[in-house]
């Protein structure tokens, strides 16, 4: 008995130490670790990120016009079988489509679907070249023996939808990315300057800030977004786009910035620092930064879904990024005609990924809110 | 009394100082806009067959006042548009007070009515689940309010055409049937619009409920621990009463505070969900003046009218609350 109650005791002791003596980041881990939804969020969110890093690697096709398939547009989704009434494949198959135009359809291209001629997947087939990380490579993760697969379908060009979806969260990705990075920036400044100095400096600028917030986000995006010349490049706009979300998102970051800076300047911890004859230097790098890098890492997750939205919305309605880029809000540029909503559904496909993506944003987000509180475990 | 005045005096004078910087920003960005009214109209009437010079273009920007300066310019559109004058479409030629009234109007009202509902839902459904302790109710409420995040509004409006369309072979778009497009209000014409604004307004209403419903929720979880209404408890308050009576009037104030913010949150969706719905709203105008036609004094009108709303919001909640919370009065009327 005794000797049990010690050994648990020593477990205790080392639990203990282990928490005092843990990092800042192993707390929040651990805290994070907790919460089932952030911990499915997450891995929800490294699966949708890897497949958008290695979206070449593994869609079969490439997501622009040199990837289309000419022989299937506007095509179903093709779903690959085991078996049907002609006997069972150890190898997943699907039919082969073929596109006639004669006299006996009379002049007008109709597809058919042939049962007899199979096309087989095979696994790591030579494909369109393409590079990645610096090295160019040509095998993809999965094709057909013969012709072209497309398991989400094709759109009005033939273009493979599932290529598209996949190099699309790289888009959204990195248009978050940039977004966020400038808003960080600019919020840091301001936010920095305006907390650091008080005053009328800081009355000013929380004024400025305020009346910039008050302005509906979209509408203004889309006032700026006019701007773009249509000769540019794609790439061009690309960038302007990213650039702008983040000059528009800052705001709300800056408020917070200083808020914090405001409040953490005037703590003990900061007077005692001072006392013991620390520089200004030490005191910001040390103290007043560890403070509140966790709560800026958390904000910038939380924000960055807003990006992604904000680029989809305006790329939905023909002001953000255009045709070769691909985007959700590019992708679904046409589907409100009604040709596409009776015929086409698979055009929506893409929505699901976003969701997905979005959604998993939001929980990682809440669940690093939850995790970065240090008090979260003591209330209640 | 005359301490309440001067306190809706000075919030009045901050809100249009706020205008003031708002309207100073969009002045501006229309002035970047590249080319101006004149370059415009004239280029419009070369297009009719008119042959057009450097000198026309100089007259007719004197005509418009465009070589005038730029802050003297800002002053005078500024002035008008206190006035509710915004000047002409650039592309239109048509006063842009009488080309947007009614639909600025009718934006207004759509936005204002899914705040409305949003609240609606948001409050008694926020108290419940703050007070309740029923995992599932909770786990689900949290839920919708993740999906109303995750799912925007003009993905929920895409969704619903494609199943309406399915369903019911029509995809409920627009705001008026054919026959009362342009036929002038009447009882029946309301109707119509009744029976067809409820989809927009419902959109519209999705995240700022899942918002709401998460701002109502967290208010009221802070509250209702509190000791104050532990005591509350003791003298024999029990139920409903109790909390409509302190937790949740302690958590209305944030609340109202916040409108604003909830509007503005509309008015972002605005836009998108007209051209969706093929709305004949303001929303509709901007993106048309936007994205086709790049008329900027129209662009700059409408935006401003949303920001002016959202302003004029901010500003009835902040009296509002100054009447209705006795904290905020007594830190007023010293």
């Amino acid at each position: 008995m005794t000797d049990t109650n010690t050994i648990s005791a020593g477990a205790d002791q080392k639990l203990k130490e282990a928490y005092f003596t843990a990092s800042q980041g192993q707390l929040i881990w651990s805290r994070f670790k907790k919460q089932k939804a952030a911990m499915a969020g997450a891995w929800v969110l490294l699966i949708l990120i890897l497949s958008g890093l290695f979206a070449p690697f593994l869609t079969p096709y490439s997501p622009t016009l040199s990837g289309r398939d000419k022989d299937y547009q506007n095509g179903a989704p093709q779903i690959p079988i085991l078996w049907d009434e002609n006997g069972f494949s150890a190898r997943p198959f699907i039919y082969t489509y073929e596109r006639e135009r004669s006299f006996k359809t009379n002049f007008r291209w109709v597809s058919t679907i042939n049962r007899d001629k199979r096309r087989y997947m095979t696994l790591f087939p030579k494909g369109e070249k393409y590079t990645l990380f610096g090295i160019s490579f040509e095998r993809h993760l999965f094709g057909v023996d013969k012709g072209k697969i497309h398991i989400f379908g094709t759109d009005s060009t033939g273009k493979d939808i599932f290529s598209r979806t996949l190099h699309a969260i790289n888009t959204s990705l990195a248009v978050g990315t940039i977004g966020v990075a400038i808003a960080f920036v600019m919020a840091l400044i301001i936010g920095g300057i305006s907390g650091y100095y008080g005053g009328w400096i800081d009355s000013v600028l929380q004024m400025i800030t305020d009346a910039i917030r008050t302005v509906p986000a979209i509408p203004l995006f889309m006032a700026i977004a006019a701007f773009i010349p249509s000769e540019w490049s794609s790439e061009e706009r690309f960038f302007f786009i990213s650039i702008v979300l983040g000059f528009i998102n800052w705001p709300t970051l800056a408020r917070r910035v200083r808020t914090h800076l405001l409040t953490e300047r005037n703590q003990e911890y900061v007077l005692a620092a001072q006392l013991c004859g620390a520089s200004a230097n030490h005191i910001i790098r040390k103290h007043l930064l560890p403070s509140f890098t966790s709560y800026i890492i958390v904000d910038l997750v939380i924000s960055f879904p807003y990006m992604v939205l904000s680029e989809t919305a305006l790329s939905f309605i023909g002001l953000g990024l255009r045709d070769p880029v691909n985007s959700l809000g590019v992708m679904l540029q046409n589907v409100t005609n009604a040709d596409v909503l009776l015929n086409y559904q698979w055009y929506f496909i893409p929505v699901i990924f976003f969701i997905a993506l979005v959604l998993a944003f939001v929980f990682v987000g809440d669940g690093l809110r939850d995790a970065a509180d240090p008090y979260g475990d003591t209330k209640k | 009394m005359l301490q309440f005045a001067r306190f809706a005096l000075v919030r009045g004078l901050l809100a249009v100082l706020t205008l003031l910087i708002v309207s100073f920003i969009v002045f501006t960005l229309m002035e970047f806009v590249p080319g101006d009214c004149a370059e415009r109209y004239v280029a419009f009437k070369n297009t009719q067959g008119s042959n057009i010079t450097i000198a026309d273009i100089e007259a007719e920007r004197v005509r418009l006042g465009l070589d005038k300066p730029y802050l003297q310019r800002w002053g005078v559109w500024i002035y008008n548009a206190f006035q509710g004058d915004f000047g002409d479409s650039c592309i239109l030629r048509v006063n842009i007070a009488l080309l947007l009234g009614q639909k600025f109007w009718i934006s207004l009202g759509i936005c204002l009515s899914s705040l409305v509902l949003a609240y609606l839902i948001a409050l008694p459904v926020g108290i419940i689940s703050a007070t309740s302790n029923s995992p599932v109710l909770n786990n689900s409420l949290r839920l919708i309010s993740y999906l109303g995040l995750a799912l925007p509004n003009f993905l929920l409006a895409l969704m619903i055409m494609l199943i309406s369309t399915i369903l019911f072979g029509d995809s409920l778009t627009g705001l008026f049937s054919a026959e009362y497009r342009d036929a002038p209000w009447s009882v029946d014409r309301m109707k119509d619009f009744l029976s067809r604004a409820w989809l927009p307004v419902f959109i519209l209403a999705w995240s700022a409920t899942a918002f709401a419903i998460q701002t109502v929720r967290a208010l009221m979880s802070d509250e209702v621990d509190k000791l104050y209404v532990t005591a509350a408890k003791a003298r024999g308050v029990i139920g409903r009463k109790l909390l409509w009576r302190y937790p949740a009037r302690h958590a209305l104030g944030p609340i109202v505070n916040s409108l604003g913010f909830d509007l503005n949150r509309i008015f972002n969706e605005l836009p998108i969900i007209a051209v969706i719905l093929t709305l004949t709203d303001a929303g509709a105008l901007l993106i048309e003046a936007l994205a086709r036609s790049n008329d900027q004094q129209l662009a700059g009108a409408i935006i401003f009218l949303l920001t002016g709303s959202i302003v004029t919001l901010n500003f009835l909640t902040d009296i509002l609350l100054a009447v209705v919370d006795p904290r905020v009065r007594s830190s007023i009327v010293k």
